[in-house]
């Protein structure tokens, strides 16, 4: 009895537990899955978890990863036309996840690795489409506002996006940028001898320029040195006039004899001009020299 | 412990000896199987301890953890994260643990922009030779604003802050890392002139791709923080171009040279100009000030004689007139007396002017 009991109980688990190998599953949070019912994809697991189905054959079970995949199968340069006829080599990342996983495993039996080639084609043409509608001036500007760079990208991952919803991949595109943009080998030797001839420009004009303008600088620098020393000279002759004005109320003072006033101040003019080095030439009408030759003397004498 | 464990045993199964043979073979067989039992029940035992032991699991300091219980996370978004310690899970297949690191600061390099060239001549500081185009298979480039061509790479180092992300939302997260610093290159370049990015905003054009690459990483949620964005730019590196490059900067410093000479120039002469300008209206106020002073002194001089004079005009013009004559005639250096012809004729007088004075016997005589 103890001994058919504890047999049956084993028993039991064991079937437990193989029923739930046969019917239960784990979807991981980084997978999406998808469940057969006679290889018809019935039901779409989206969320991660623990979940069941009938056994095999009636069900089975097909997981994907779900995460963002960095596929670089874009990693090699394609050469596309612009809009004005210019031949631009890009090349872009994108990042796509499985959205749908019965849509996905209906129209890719294979998974991923059968996805990526069709994605791939699919962008490749997208983008040439889409290059083709912009000049080169589109994708590098110097003008104010800069290239319409991040804009192309995103109508390049519209159109991308659009392509994949319409037929049906059961994909989603989450972004898709620019990782390369270059020009054919040919053209770089034309653009190498266009940026020699540009520096050359520079050259001469930064000779030229530097010539130029410190000539200007030192002819500005004499023109603001001139300015302050005649503003000086000016400030000087205003000093002048205002000591002369300073001057003219002792006027009144030798107004009172001005006869005696002009005498003094012609006595001190002659004192000053024959200060030094004069060779003065008298006769003897001018005193004290009127001594020599007069009579003065014999008139006091007489007296 | 066997002993203690075999007497409740041993009460419990009294009522059914009378069932079971009584002979000693089987009762040989009894003991072997309620032995073996016990040794059953030990495993059983050491199988529940090993499978809760089993269950704990340390979370070192520069890492998170998550469980994922039948592969859903537990709890939601960054509560799901286990911090540094001793945790406990289910066993697999029930309970996962994913371990992230979380301090450690990752790097990587831009894979576009610079020229074919491998580590090991970095290291030696050769370059391979340069062609007269590139090769777009191999040399990696970008296009500027102004349509020229450059080399620009640059090393992102960044943390993880957001690891469900990072690590359960993408396959290769580092190589979006990679493809958006790429980008940033790119797109950066083609927003910059050639100029900026290798001179005159060498600082801008650096903070323009580590903001784009910033941005990238924010707008698809890679769940990490930038730490570093490091540039390195060059010119292109054919003969011609690199030549042509070269000698732009030097005519450039050349000009720069020019300039300024001329500004120290401009200093120069403005300070000469202030400072004569100053010397020119200090001396026109000296001359006021001694002007006026003269003239005050003259007029006090003035009123003081003046009644000396009114008392006898003659006289004082006189004494005043010698008296200055007098002390003009001792310091003139040469002094000629004419007097007058007795036929009172006009004399005339014939003088030779050196048309330089002496200076010597002057200079002593002036003293």
């Amino acid at each position: 009895m103890k001994r058919n009991s504890l047999i049956v109980i084993v028993g039991a688990i064991l079937v437990i537990i193989f029923a739930f190998w046969l019917c239960a599953f784990q979807v991981r949070t980084t997978e999406v899955a998808v469940v057969t019912t006679f290889g018809k994809a019935t039901h779409p697991i989206t969320e991660p978890g623990l979940k069941f189905k009938w056994p095999p054959p009636i069900q089975r079970v097909y997981r994907f990863d779900q995460r963002i995949q960095s596929s670089e199968f874009e990693n090699k340069f394609r050469e596309d036309l612009t809009a004005d006829n210019n031949p631009l080599l890009t090349s872009v990342y994108i990042g796509w996840r499985i959205s749908q996983p019965d849509v996905f495993l209906q129209r890719f039996p294979n998974g991923i690795s059968e996805a990526e080639p069709q994605l791939a084609k699919l962008v490749s043409s997208t983008k040439s489409a889409v290059v083709g509608h912009h000049p080169l001036s589109d994708f590098v500007s110097a003008n104010e506002g800069g290239s319409k760079f991040s804009a192309i990208e995103d109508e390049i991952l519209a159109a991308v996006d659009e392509k994949l919803t319409n037929n049906n991949y059961g994909l989603e595109i989450k972004f898709l940028r620019f990782k390369k943009i270059g020009l054919p080998e040919a053209t770089t030797e034309k653009v190498f001898a266009r940026m020699t001839s540009e520096r050359n420009v520079l050259i001469s004009r930064a000779q030229n320029e530097g010539e130029a303008a410190a000539k200007n600088i030192r002819s500005d620098a004499e023109l603001r040195a001139s300015k302050i020393l005649s503003a000086a000279q000016g400030e000087a002759l205003r000093i002048q006039g205002q000591g002369e004005a300073e001057a003219s109320k002792y006027l009144g003072v030798f107004q009172q004899e001005p006869q005696l006033a002009s005498f003094l101040f012609r006595l001190d003019a002659l004192q000053d001009s024959l200060k030094e080095k004069s060779t003065l030439i008298f006769d003897q009408q001018t005193g004290p020299f009127t001594l020599f030759g007069s009579d003065v003397m014999t008139n006091l004498l007489s007296k | 412990m066997n002993e203690d464990h075999s007497h409740p045993h041993g009460d419990h199964e009294h009522p059914h000896p009378p069932e079971m043979p009584a002979d000693s073979g089987s009762q040989a067989l009894t003991e072997a199987l309620r032995s073996s039992f016990n040794i059953v029940r030990l495993v059983m035992f050491v199988l529940v301890v090993v499978f809760f032991v089993h269950g704990i699991f340390q979370v070192k300091p520069n890492e998170r953890a998550i469980i994922l219980h039948f592969g859903k996370p537990r709890g939601e978004g960054t509560q799901a994260l286990l911090g540094p310690g001793l945790h406990w899970s289910y066993p697999y297949p029930i309970d996962e643990v994913e371990k992230v690191s979380v301090t450690g600061v990752q790097k990587v390099e831009s894979t576009v922009g610079w020229y074919a060239t491998t580590r090991e001549q970095e290291l030696a500081g050769t370059e391979p030779p340069a062609g007269n185009t590139l090769n777009p298979a191999l040399d990696g480039y970008t296009i500027t604003a102004d349509a020229n061509i450059i080399h620009v790479r640059s090393t992102l180092t960044y943390h993880v802050v957001d690891p469900v992300q990072y690590v359960f939302g993408f396959v290769a997260a580092s190589n979006i890392v990679q493809d958006a610093l790429n980008n940033a290159i790119v797109y950066a370049s083609a927003n910059f002139k050639v100029d900026d990015i290798l001179t005159k905003d060498k600082a801008g054009f650096q903070a323009a791709i580590e903001k784009r690459a910033i941005e990238l990483l924010d707008k698809e949620n890679v769940g990490v923080a930038v730490d570093q964005c490091d540039v390195q730019t060059t010119w292109p590196r054919q003969q011609n171009v690199k030549t042509a490059f070269a000698a732009v900067l030097s005519a450039q410093l050349d000009r720069d040279r020019l300039l300024q000479d001329a500004s120290t120039y401009t200093n120069q002469v403005l300070t000469a100009a202030v400072a004569s300008s100053n010397s020119i209206v200090n001396l026109a106020e000296a001359q006021r000030v001694q002007y006026v002073s003269d003239i005050s002194s003259r007029a006090t001089n003035f009123l003081s004689i003046l009644p000396w004079y009114r008392t006898n005009a003659n006289l004082f013009v006189q004494q005043r007139f010698n008296e200055t004559m007098g002390r003009v005639l001792t310091n003139l250096q040469e002094k000629i007396y004419v007097p007058e012809r007795l036929d009172g004729k006009t004399r005339e007088l014939r003088l030779l002017l050196n048309s330089e004075p002496p200076k010597p016997s002057t200079a002593t005589t002036n003293q």
